[in-house]
């Protein structure tokens, strides 16, 4: 296992190379320059002013030459200060982590809360009302945007019932540390992120259990008199869950790329929102490192799948 | 609440909680109800205590005068570091603040002298050192795009480019440190407002920036994102990076303790967040998207200031195009102007919250011309005219040509602003009623921007917009010399291409006369002459001027805000309990 993880750490390198060149290629290449996007509308500005804060940025030298600079500095986690913000770009960036992962996890846990046990209804009540509804729920789910769900749940629950706050992650003046405030916060932004995740886990639940259920080794535990219960959450239950465990790789990731529109629609300040905003403002480091942190937690991520899919599911050895 | 809306309510809880019946928790959540409906009592006994929050969907960046340049850092700076001069909030006029000015009779040499009561949170004086602290450290830094505003102080040059240890131009009296000389190599009109650029700061912090060895460690100093000493009507307290920043009440402000304990900057995505945190009573004020007016107008605890903004929308005809050459032409120009319903226009994008503009500067400004100019009423008559003395006939097809080439104009715009895509929409139709094949294509701003200021020929007509803040001078924008030119790689502002002698002179005069006569009377002359022949000639279609739509919570006292400031006052506002 430790020689498994250790090459796929190995194989992570040149992964993280590649991402960071085409990274560096797309946004340098892209249309636009920041420091004649800075200075528009900047009364009496000069091309000596323009030169000036090209070379202060370090955008005077040959793209290449500029991409072995950052890549020299990256590897000591140095990423370069903000164009806009004049602070380190990495900081900037942690500083947003913890606001994402907060959402990420928070929208992990209502998906396997909710999304598993749906999808082992659905299966126990095969044919019924419950699995249809179930079911209609699993398309709408997957159907209904995001953006949209979340400003109607703004409008119903924030402007209109005043039960949950409309914006942010705290309200103004409560301490950092007010739990029960930080959650009627995250309430909303977290159930639509999950709602896919929701939809998805019920659907895979349903097949794989349904699947598991008509088993030889299913049959067996029934014939020896066994509990229903056991049968299902114990032997059942266990099989099911091989494909949630595959299905969980990238999850963390994903929820990440996908707090983007979630971080926008509830003025969530994470690092969706941020980088969008970084884009926008072209502020090269910010985007670099944040394409960076979100490419090793995908590969974080899908390490460990493999590892957890391992432990699962003792037939797959770490190869 | 009426049985109606009780009924309506009643209504979406149910729905409400069917929709989200895993998450639904006891009512009475965190939002605290809008304060009592009061109106303005400016002479009642201000109510002491309570909180501002602000809303607005930028952070800031910096709390470095000399880095900022965005209007979220500016806001934050001006409530932390007060300035020498204040410009009148209804007309933008040079009035002093923290410092009374005069100019001597030349015009070259400024004086100044600091308000006796002007003192730091620390309790030290604000004196004529703060203000060289705050200049060294404009030509200290590598990184800031304030060089420009104190280039003609004598010596600011060689400082900035290293080659001298002070800046000769700036004299503090020895025996009197609260006054201090600047002398200018040139007599420049936006001086004073330029000398204001940024505001004096502390030299007990940021000295140490600013000595002869040092660099430019200012643009990386710690007290850019966590000042320590303050002579505005705030101090810094906590930023909560893309959250909020939170400011507490300066107990010795000079110009008298602030009302509020505290002012927050509250940073939410879009303007649709800010409408509903000001409905939900989040935000205390902030200002509102035209297309959210009507909505707003129906909630009874706010109160809505309207203003018109310190700028204007236009669109910009390219007179060089390759491609649309008729736009080469004046009469073509004012066709254009003619042929499109400003007002119609103005009621279909911004549901009628603006002023029609035809000229460069807009009606709160001084130098707004008082003479009478053409107003361009839509006439497509005369438009049609006009595009015929041009030599444009349509042909069969409909559409206008001359020597065979047909009239065809795309009009380009920054993608994802929905007012400047819909403008675009709307003159491309009625345009194209005039028998020109207009079109409108929005891209990126970031790739706009470029395209613009290296004077790309590929741009036909584009809409844009100018903030006009600060002094009134259009040189950047109007004068020849920024017209930009790819052949000889001159970059500027001046994208239509358009330079007219006459415009040119009174640009200069307004901004260096050569007799030194820099008052309000003399340059108001020279502006007449320019937005005359900017009207004539119409190089934009000047478009309108937006009305900012403040709100307010009523419980607010003393908010008056107007176009040049919202905040000027804000040591005398209060809430009412």
């Amino acid at each position: 296992m430790r020689n498994f993880i250790l090459r796929r750490l190995i194989y992570a390198i040149p992964t993280l190379i590649g991402v960071s060149i085409i990274t560096f290629a797309i946004v340098r290449l892209s249309p636009g320059d920041p420091i004649r996007l800075f200075v528009f509308g900047q009364r009496d500005i000069t091309g000596e002013d323009i030169e000036r804060l090209r070379e202060a940025y370090g955008l005077n030298k040959p793209i290449p030459m500029q991409y072995i600079d950052w890549l020299i500095a990256a590897v000591q986690l140095n990423f370069g200060q903000s164009f806009i913000y004049h602070q380190d770009a990495f900081q900037l960036l942690l500083s947003r982590v913890g606001n994402t992962l907060q959402l990420a996890v928070a929208a992990l846990a209502l998906q396997l809360v909710i999304g598993v046990p749906l999808g082992v209804i659905a299966a126990l009540k095969r044919g019924s009302w419950a699995d249809g509804l179930i079911r209609v729920f699993g398309v709408a789910g997957h159907a209904v945007p995001s953006f949209w769900l979340g400003l109607v749940l703004i409008i119903i629950f924030a402007v209109q019932l005043r039960w949950l706050p409309s914006v942010g992650i705290l309200t103004v003046g409560k301490d950092a540390w007010d739990i029960a405030d930080r959650f009627k916060h995250i309430l909303l932004p977290a159930f639509v992120l999950s709602l896919t995740g929701i939809a998805n886990y019920s659907r895979i639940l349903r097949t794989e259990t349904l699947d598991v259920l008509g088993q030889d080794f299913v049959r067996t535990a029934h014939a020896k008199g066994l509990h229903e219960r056991t049968v299902v959450f114990v032997h059942a239950l266990r099989n099911a869950l091989i494909p949630v465990v595959t299905a969980l790789g990238g999850i963390l990731a994903g929820l990440v790329g996908g707090a983007l529109v979630i971080e926008q629609v509830f003025s969530w300040p994470g690092v969706g929102q941020f980088t969008f905003q970084a884009a926008i403002a072209k502020d090269y480091p910010i985007i670099q490192a944040a394409t960076m942190l979100v490419s090793v937690l995908l590969i974080v991520s899908y390490l460990l799948r493999d590892i957890a899919y391992a432990i699962v599911d003792p037939r797959i050895k770490a190869s | 609440m009426t049985a109606k809306q009780r009924t309506g309510r009643v209504l979406i809880a149910v729905f409400a909680a069917t929709v989200l019946v895993a998450t639904a928790c006891a009512p009475g959540g965190p939002t605290a109800s809008p304060g009592p409906t009061g109106t303005a009592a400016a002479s009642a006994k201000p109510d002491q205590g309570g909180r501002i929050i602000e809303g607005s969907t930028t952070d800031i960046a910096s709390m470095q005068p000399a880095l900022s340049n965005d209007t979220s850092s500016s806001r934050i700076i001006n409530l932390i570091y007060d300035n020498i001069i204040q410009q009148d909030p209804k007309n933008g006029e040079p009035k002093p603040k923290m410092a009374t000015f005069s100019a001597s009779s030349d015009g070259l040499t400024y004086t100044f002298e600091m308000n006796a009561k002007a003192n730091w949170s620390d309790g030290k004086p604000v004196i004529g050192e703060d203000f060289f602290t705050s200049v060294k450290i404009a030509g200290k830094s590598k990184k800031t795009v304030r060089k420009s505003n104190y280039q003609d102080i004598e010596g600011f040059k060689d400082y900035s480019d290293g080659k001298a240890t002070t800046i000769s131009g700036i004299k503090v009296d020895a025996a009197n440190p609260k006054k201090w000389t600047v002398k200018m190599t040139k007599v420049s009109c936006p001086a004073i407002l330029d000398l204001n650029t940024m505001a004096p700061l502390p030299t007990q912090v940021f000295g140490k920036y600013v000595t002869e060895a040092s660099k430019d460690e200012i643009d990386t100093a710690p007290e850019n994102t966590s000042p320590t000493v303050f002579s505005g009507a705030f101090k810094f307290k906590e930023w909560r990076k893309g959250d909020q920043v939170i400011l507490s009440k300066n107990e010795t402000y000079w110009q008298g303790t602030p009302n509020v304990d505290e002012f927050v900057y509250k940073v939410v995505a879009n303007s649709t967040a800010v409408t509903n945190g000001l409905k939900t009573g989040e935000l205390t004020f902030g200002s509102l998207a035209a297309k959210d007016l009507a909505d707003v107008q129906t909630v009874d605890s706010v109160k809505i200031t309207k203003y018109q903004a310190l700028g204007y929308t236009f669109i910009g005809w390219n007179t060089l195009s390759p491609t649309a050459t008729g736009l080469a032409d004046k009469r073509v120009r004012q066709a254009l102007a003619y042929g499109i319903d400003m007002d119609a226009v103005i009621k279909a994008v911004v549901f009628g919250e603006a002023t029609k503009n035809v000229a460069h500067h807009v009606a709160v400004q001084w130098s707004f011309p008082k003479s009478p100019l053409e107003q361009y009423k839509y006439d497509k008559a005369k438009a049609e005219t006009l595009l015929k003395d041009a030599g444009w006939v349509k042909g069969s097809d409909g559409i206008l040509a001359k020597d065979g080439k047909k009239f065809s104009l795309t009009i380009s715009t920054n993608s994802g602003n929905q007012e400047r895509e819909t403008l675009a929409q709307v003159a491309a139709d009625q345009y194209k009623q005039l028998g020109i094949d207009a079109k409108a294509r929005p891209e990126a701003f970031q790739g706009l921007v470029t395209k613009l200021t290296t004077g790309d020929q590929t741009l036909e007509a584009t809409i844009i917009g100018w903030n006009l803040g600060g002094d009134v001078d259009p040189y950047s924008i109007w004068h020849s010399a920024n017209v930009p030119n790819p052949a000889t790689k001159v970059e500027g502002f001046g994208f239509t291409g358009f330079k007219d002698p006459a415009m040119d002179k009174a640009i200069e005069q307004g901004r260096n006369p050569t007799d030194g006569n820099c008052s309000t009377a003399a340059r108001q002359a020279n502006y007449e002459t320019f937005n005359k022949i900017l009207n004539e000639h119409q190089p934009y279609n000047f478009g309108y001027s937006n009305n900012v739509l403040a709100v307010s919570q009523k419980s607010l006292q003393n908010f008056n805000p107007a176009s040049y400031s919202t905040i000027y006052n804000i040591h005398e506002w209060w809430i009412k309990k």
